[in-house]
């Protein structure tokens, strides 16, 4: 039997998997590290390392930033020196021990250890400005917002280099979502101009410093970002929702880039949720994705789910597909 | 190329710095404001085809928009009261418990430029506010509620019929991600758009 970590290699690599990779079960996520993102607890509110005030309100799914105008940190896009200033991301080596002594417990043949980095770029932007004004700014004051990118970018360049000095990742799982369920936020062209030699220097230092697996988060449809995701040396792209035609990518990019989901959270994570709505849709996915370039999945974000039971029952479904198909 | 030509052109590619002054001029050559409003409105329509249909990206539909609204910056002072072109005021909010204002945001937007005068009830909106709007506002024809989550559809099944419920003569329209055409029609809703551009045209077909 296949470990965990050389299954998930089989099956990005095209070889010979001997069952399915199990949602996240090769990637063991190193989140307390002391540059792991600041979010406020449910209920509460923060004002984030970039200045960026974030509620999480009471029975809500996630955290919201707040852009009123007392609280919206780029209120004038061609000012932005302003008034975003860089988190420090050096910490005393303390600060560090805990992450290192989880990254030193875990078994390397098994999984992969991996550094967790949310938000994105694009979302970073968005946070700081608001959506509206951000997907404005790139045709209205393109320069600024290439000089707070290339800023973003020096900021994640320093993240990285901390991240694998310490903790030395076998894997990254990055976050920024590109689209809304039915299309990417912006055309092709202008990813293309902004976000791929942004997220190319980013994915290439890892790889250049050793990580080997680069996974990158955006629960939306994409399917129009695929060259750009596979030129910026994105190996797996998880959250890949069901209005993508997975199957169709798969055809299309398998052996370039693996996709990890094909099952939308909305649609399995909820109150009244069941083993069979669950059931069914694991064996879709399954079915209709195969065995490679593809890895069945909620499309959240992370290892776990909204609603309890939902990411065990989806696993449990998961190997019954194994059974039924391996 | 005539001025409103000109002023069709510049918002349906978004020229919000050009849009002011094209008006300007088109009013100059003595083109009734009412002509102008409704070409710029007619720009806005293709520009919600184009979304739509994958054409152009949320950034190229919001410059248009904003550079339609520079545009009717311009006409206002010289339309006050005259309401004939408006297709009556439109109470837009996501349902209560729903925080995502962003594709709500679109959707007045793109039903603003086609028309209507907005009342932006913002998020998290209960089912009785909507009827309070519909009955302190004037000439309310439409109310447009979304919903970005699975958990939340009941409060859209909610706010929807107690639209409904009050007897007050107004279409409701409802959208978001996990909304169907077939939940719609179930819970009551009058229509359902599945983007910011058909939402538009649906407004405006509730309505005729």
């Amino acid at each position: 039997m296949l470990t965990k970590r050389q299954n998930l290699m089989e099956t990005i690599k095209g070889g010979n998997p001997d069952r399915f990779v199990k949602q996240y079960e090769a990637f063991a996520m190193m989140m307390k590290t002391p540059i792991t993102r600041a979010k406020p607890p449910i209920g509460g509110e923060i004002v984030n390392e970039w200045g960026v005030t974030t509620r999480w309100p009471e029975g809500q799914l996630g955290a919201f930033p707040v852009h009123d105008d007392e609280h919206i940190v780029v209120k004038d896009i061609t000012k932005w020196k302003d008034t975003v200033k860089a988190p420090n991301v050096e910490h005393p080596e303390e600060d560090w021990a805990t992450a290192i002594a989880e990254a030193n417990a875990v078994d390397r043949t098994e999984q992969y250890v991996t550094a967790f980095v949310a938000p994105g770029i694009f979302e970073n932007v968005h946070y700081l400005m608001s959506m509206e004004e951000a997907l404005m700014a790139f045709y209205e004051e393109p320069e600024s917002m290439h000089e707070l990118i290339d800023y973003l970018v020096e900021y994640e360049l320093k993240l990285a280099k901390e991240f694998i000095d310490h903790i030395h990742p076998d894997a990254i799982f990055h976050h920024d979502d590109w689209g809304s369920q039915i299309n990417s936020f912006m055309s092709p062209d202008m990813f293309e101009e902004f976000f791929v030699p942004a997220y190319k220097k980013i994915y290439g230092y890892y790889k250049e410093n050793g990580v080997e697996l680069v996974i990158h988060h955006s629960d939306s449809y994409g399917a129009n970002l695929v060259p750009a995701m596979i030129e910026m040396g994105i190996d797996i792209w998880q959250g890949v929702m069901t209005t993508n035609n997975v199957p169709e990518l798969i055809k299309k990019y398998g052996g370039q880039i693996t996709f990890m989901g094909d099952i939308d959270s909305g649609v399995i994570d909820f109150p009244e949720w069941t083993q069979e709505n669950i059931a069914e849709k694991v064996e879709t996915a399954c079915r209709r994705c195969g065995k490679l370039y593809f890895i069945p999945g909620a499309s959240q974000g992370l290892n776990i789910s909204s609603f309890p039971g939902v990411y065990e029952a989806t696993d449990a479904e998961i190997d019954k597909m194994t059974q039924e198909m391996f | 190329m005539s001025k409103i030509q000109e002023v069709k052109e510049k918002v349906e590619i978004g020229k919000t710095k050009l849009v002011p002054g094209l008006v300007q001029e088109a009013l100059d050559e003595g083109n009734a404001p009412g002509e102008i409003l409704q070409a710029m409105v007619e720009s806005m329509s293709v520009v919600g085809e184009k979304f739509s249909s994958g054409e152009i990206f949320v950034p190229e539909m919001l410059i248009a928009a904003k550079a339609m609204s520079k545009g009717v910056d311009v006409l206002r002072p010289l339309m006050a009261g005259d309401t004939s072109a408006s297709l009556g005021t439109c109470i837009i909010g996501t349902v209560a418990g729903d925080l995502h204002d962003i594709g709500k945001n679109l959707v007045s937007m793109m039903i603003e430029s086609a028309g209507f005068t907005m009342v932006d009830l913002g998020v998290d909106v209960p089912a009785e506010k909507f009827v309070e709007a519909v009955k302190e506002n004037e000439n309310v024809t439409l109310v447009a509620c979304s919903g970005l989550l699975t958990t939340t559809m009941p409060a859209l099944k909610e706010a929807v019929q107690t639209i409904k419920a009050s007897g007050l003569d107004v279409k409701v329209i409802v959208g978001g991600a996990p909304v169907t055409p077939e939940y719609a029609t179930e819970i009551g809703a009058d229509g359902f758009a599945p983007d910011a551009g058909s939402a538009a045209v649906k407004a405006k077909e509730l309505v005729a």
